[in-house]
């Protein structure tokens, strides 16, 4: 895996009816580094986070991430998580039960994996036996940042993971993300807060900039 | 603060709603609606008149009991899921939180379900009254019982409204009617298995059921003055949690799409649960774990299931291919307690791409519980209804036990289904236009019940010996297996179809 980029965009041309919205972009994230897409609304930062996950057909363009088509097998999910769609929660299964099963299938002990270690970073200790669709938006969006650091990974394609988060809760974000980078994981998001973007370890690069 | 009139507002609204309107929508509609009602009425009078008044009384007194307890019960029941009280949901978005007079908000709404209750009242009074009374002359009577049916929709309205302002009360009031109603079908279930002994011989004379109707009319009334006086104090969370189920109700009538009742339903009954986090059981597959936690977390439901099993019962004095095909979609409403993850992840993927399963490995491990549910409520069933005779004596059991596979191929395949497409082509038809996506979304999944035809054909003949288990075994377990490999795959997350 090491062998290639983490993701390499070329010349991707998305757009919606006849609206461009991405035109001719390329982007390269090394392995085992962070990038940051910059940029405002509606410039087409969450789509093309959509397409490198696999999640959107581009109209044009190639996509590779670790040298490989973005796709739909267990095999790419096992090495990417994304942030980019909100999950829908089990019902029935409390906030812990939900890092558990992520940790279970993925071979992890739960036990050793840090489950109740990860929640209480996240400031969620409290929420372990709460129903995720009871916790509010910013713990909600916590509880998938912790599921998504606490699985196996080799690249994280965050859609604006410091929205909705309170000031510590962003600054301890970005510092596990340091972490995860630190750790050879690579990391692609998207952001709006270039601080927040610096801290968590990835360089910043803006949508104008990747387009040609 | 100044109360604000309401009527003015109300008829404003009115007003300036109907001014967008195409002009005599509203009398189309009403137009259709009666026009609707009179065909089908013209086509099916002779049916319905059956189901209310049969040409000879055909129930015991007990199972007249039961039916009073199985009709009212629910009654209550669907009282208390709807609200009763709901205002429409502009209304409750805009009016609720202006400074109105609640009781004249809700007000309408007392009126239009206390109409519906009252008739809902009355005619199942008319039913129970037809299927259990002596057929000799009897008018006053009839009429009298049919009256005091329609106080009683009225008073469980009044209880159900009353619940619905009040403290923890109303959740004891309404597992007591879940058990009076439990008991109902019990009742019934004895009284076919007695067949139909102890019969009622004569009527309640009018000089006895005048005082009664008169004091149950009088108790009524003054209940519903204490009611209306208390509406004010009605919470607006109360009134806002009955809205949102009306508006549900409306978008599931409107789009056909049963699957946004249901999902509130499941939303709101976990969001009432208090739940304690546990390991999962760490010899099972991952799944098959959370399935057997989310099916021990509902415990009350595996009881209904279990209680449910006794419910073939009443149709083994109709036609045997009725009581086969009864039992196979038992299967299949078994299987469907345990496939609740099932359905979160055809709806949605991303904790299934989290997961990183296959989508094979993923509906392997959740047919599992609703395989041994099916199984298990089949072969109960079965076993009862050898027990009780109406099956000549035979490895039923077995023949239930077998059914599993189809049963949880079914459930399963049902989950996955998802929304109705209505971009379907709509057929055209003597009878009008139909629309194919409702129809093609309501047969996925009991269309796998073609798997138990052996099992059905054995039930509607009433015989069985293991030459039909083996090949009932055989043609569920192979057909799952085609399920499994036929609808996923290695290579991908998704489960939907």
């Amino acid at each position: 895996m090491v062998d290639h980029p983490a993701v390499e965009v070329d010349g991707l041309h998305v757009g919606y009816g006849s609206t461009p919205v991405l035109v001719g972009v390329s982007l390269t994230v090394p392995a085992g580094q962070g990038v940051c897409v910059v940029g405002e609304n509606g410039i087409g930062k969450s789509t093309l986070l959509r397409c490198v996950s696999g999640l959107q057909q581009p109209d044009e363009g190639t996509i590779h991430v670790f040298g490989g088509d973005p796709g739909a097998t267990p095999e790419f999910w096992r090495a990417v998580v994304t942030t980019v769609e909100p999950p829908t929660w089990y019902p029935g299964l409390t906030a812990r039960e939900h890092a558990e099963l992520v940790c279970r299938a993925h071979g992890q002990d739960p036990s050793s994996a840090g489950v109740d270690e990860a929640l209480e970073r996240f400031g969620l200790a409290g929420h372990a036996d709460a129903i995720p669709p009871s916790l509010s938006s910013g713990q909600k969006q916590r509880l998938v940042l912790a599921i998504a650091l606490l699985r196996p990974s080799s690249l994280l394609i965050l859609d604006e993971p410091e929205q909705r988060l309170d000031r510590e809760g962003r600054a301890d974000v970005a510092g596990l993300l340091a972490d995860y980078v630190a750790g050879g994981g690579s990391l692609l998001m998207a952001s709006h807060d270039d601080s927040f973007a610096e801290a968590s370890g990835a360089s910043i690069t803006t949508m104008e900039s990747l387009a040609s | 603060m100044t109360v604000v009139p309401l009527a003015p507002v109300r008829r404003w609204i009115s007003r300036t709603q109907s001014a967008h309107r195409e002009r005599g929508a509203t009398l189309g509609s009403l137009y259709v609606g009666a026009l609707s009602i009179a065909i089908i009425g013209g086509m099916f009078h002779r049916q319905v008149a059956e189901i209310f008044w049969p040409p000879r009384p055909d129930a015991s007194a007990l199972a007249a009991a039961s039916l009073v307890a199985v009709i009212y019960g629910l009654l209550y029941l669907a009282l208390r899921r709807l609200g009763p009280l709901a205002l429409s949901r502009p209304a409750a978005s805009w009016l609720l939180p202006a400074p109105v007079s609640r009781r004249r908000l809700l007000l309408p709404s007392l009126r239009i379900t206390g109409i519906v209750a009252a008739v809902i009242g009355a005619v199942a009074a008319l039913a129970i009254t037809g299927h259990a009374a002596p057929r000799s002359e009897a008018g006053d009577e009839v009429a009298l019982l049919v009256g005091s049916g329609a106080l009683i929709g009225l008073a469980l309205l009044l209880v159900a409204t009353a619940a619905q302002a009040g403290g923890r009360w109303g959740d004891a009031l309404d597992r007591l009617i879940g058990l009076v109603f439990a008991a109902g079908l019990g009742g019934l279930v004895a009284s076919t298995a007695l067949d139909g002994t102890g019969t009622i011989s004569g009527w309640p004379t009018p000089a006895v059921l005048m005082p009664v109707v008169a004091v149950g009319a009088v108790v009524v009334l003054v209940a519903l003055a204490v009611v209306i006086r208390g509406l004010a104090a009605t919470p607006s969370d109360r009134i806002l949690e009955a809205s949102r189920t009306a508006g549900t109700l409306f978008d599931t009538a409107f789009g056909i799409e049963p699957s946004f009742l249901t999902d509130m339903i499941e939303r709101r009954y976990w969001a009432r649960r208090q739940l304690r986090s546990t390991t999962l059981f760490p010899r099972l597959p991952v799944l098959v774990a959370q399935d057997v936690l989310l099916t021990l977390r509902r415990r009350g439901r595996l009881l209904w299931l279990l209680l449910g099993a006794s419910l073939p019962v009443l149709l083994s004095s109709g036609p045997g291919w009725v009581l086969g095909a009864a039992v196979l979609v038992g299967c299949l409403i078994a299987g469907m307690t345990a496939t609740g993850n099932v359905k979160t992840d055809a709806g949605n993927p991303v904790l299934l791409r989290l997961l990183g399963l296959s989508s094979r490995q993923a509906v392997m491990q959740r047919l599992w519980i609703p395989g041994i549910l099916a199984a298990i409520w089949a072969a109960s069933t079965l076993t009862l209804l050898d027990v009780l005779g109406d099956l000549s004596s035979g490895p039923w059991w077995a023949l239930g036990l077998v059914l599993g596979p189809m049963g949880a191929a079914a459930a399963v395949h049902r989950s996955r289904v998802g929304f109705v497409r209505n971009e379907l082509l709509p057929l055209d038809t003597p009878m009008g236009t139909l629309s194919t996506g409702p129809l093609v979304n309501a047969i996925m999944g009991p269309d796998m019940l073609l798997l138990g035809i052996p099992a059905w054909i054995a039930i509607a003949q009433g015989r069985v010996d293991w030459s039909v288990v083996l090949i009932q075994a055989v043609i569920a377990g192979a057909g799952a297996r085609f399920y499994l490999v036929g609808t996923t795959s290695d290579e991908r997350t998704e489960l939907a179809h």
